[in-house]
């Protein structure tokens, strides 16, 4: 079979790309271990509040894991709980939040931090918070009728 | 007076159709516009936390 040359030049090109970002993402899943957000760790979304760690929402030290901090979140119509918290910078947290009632989102505006909260799911994200700042958190699910009204706001301030 | 058409000779350009100078170019812009949007996705995910 005749294959003009560029043909060749732009097919190993093409393929070669393909590879690299394809590389990436295995390297992302398999090495580094990342994972989505909700990945099978299930709630009663009934007994949320009584379930840990979401009967006390808020940040938590923990010892002997992989991240300094636990930030849990319980989200419900229209609401997060806690709808402040302070973060010291430099933390490595896991962030771990669920829903009581609908499909809500997490969003933590102008960072990675993205997450769909679902009925019966808990959904983490594990982070460093290495910026100072002020960082608004949206439900990007609608919810119901408060679904604009939904925020609740991270500062990371200078330990 | 009619002219006979049968005697016309018709002269057709042929194009070299064998170069795909213009297809490499082309392939290698779209190419490079995927990579440059690629990368500064990517910084961007790598850049935030």
């Amino acid at each position: 079979m005749h294959i003009h040359k560029y043909e060749k030049i732009w097919l190993i090109f093409g393929l070669t790309t393909l590879l690299i970002f394809l590389s990436v993402l295995g390297v992302s899943a398999f090495y580094l271990g990342n994972q989505p957000p909700s990945c099978l760790a299930t709630i009663n979304p009934e007994k949320v509040d009584t379930t840990k760690p979401f009967n006390k929402p808020g940040l938590k030290k923990v010892k002997g894991k992989a991240w300094d901090y636990e930030l849990v979140f319980v989200a419900s119509a229209f609401n997060y709980n806690p709808g402040e918290i302070e973060v010291p910078k430099g933390a490595k947290v896991k962030v771990i939040a669920t829903t009581k009632d609908v499909i809500h989102g997490f969003e933590v505006a102008g960072t990675n931090i993205n997450m769909m909260l679902e009925p019966g799911f808990i959904s983490e994200f594990e982070t460093t918070f290495d910026k100072t700042g002020e960082f608004l958190i949206v439900c990007n699910e609608y919810c119901g009728a408060g679904h604009h009204m939904m925020t609740s706001k991270i500062k990371v301030v200078e330990s | 007076m009619a002219q006979p058409g049968l005697q016309k000779k018709t002269s057709t350009k042929t194009e070299d159709t064998s170069s795909l100078k213009g297809t490499l170019i082309s392939v290698f812009l779209v190419g490079l516009f995927l990579i440059i949007t690629w990368v500064g996705v990517f910084y961007l995910f790598m850049d935030r936390f």
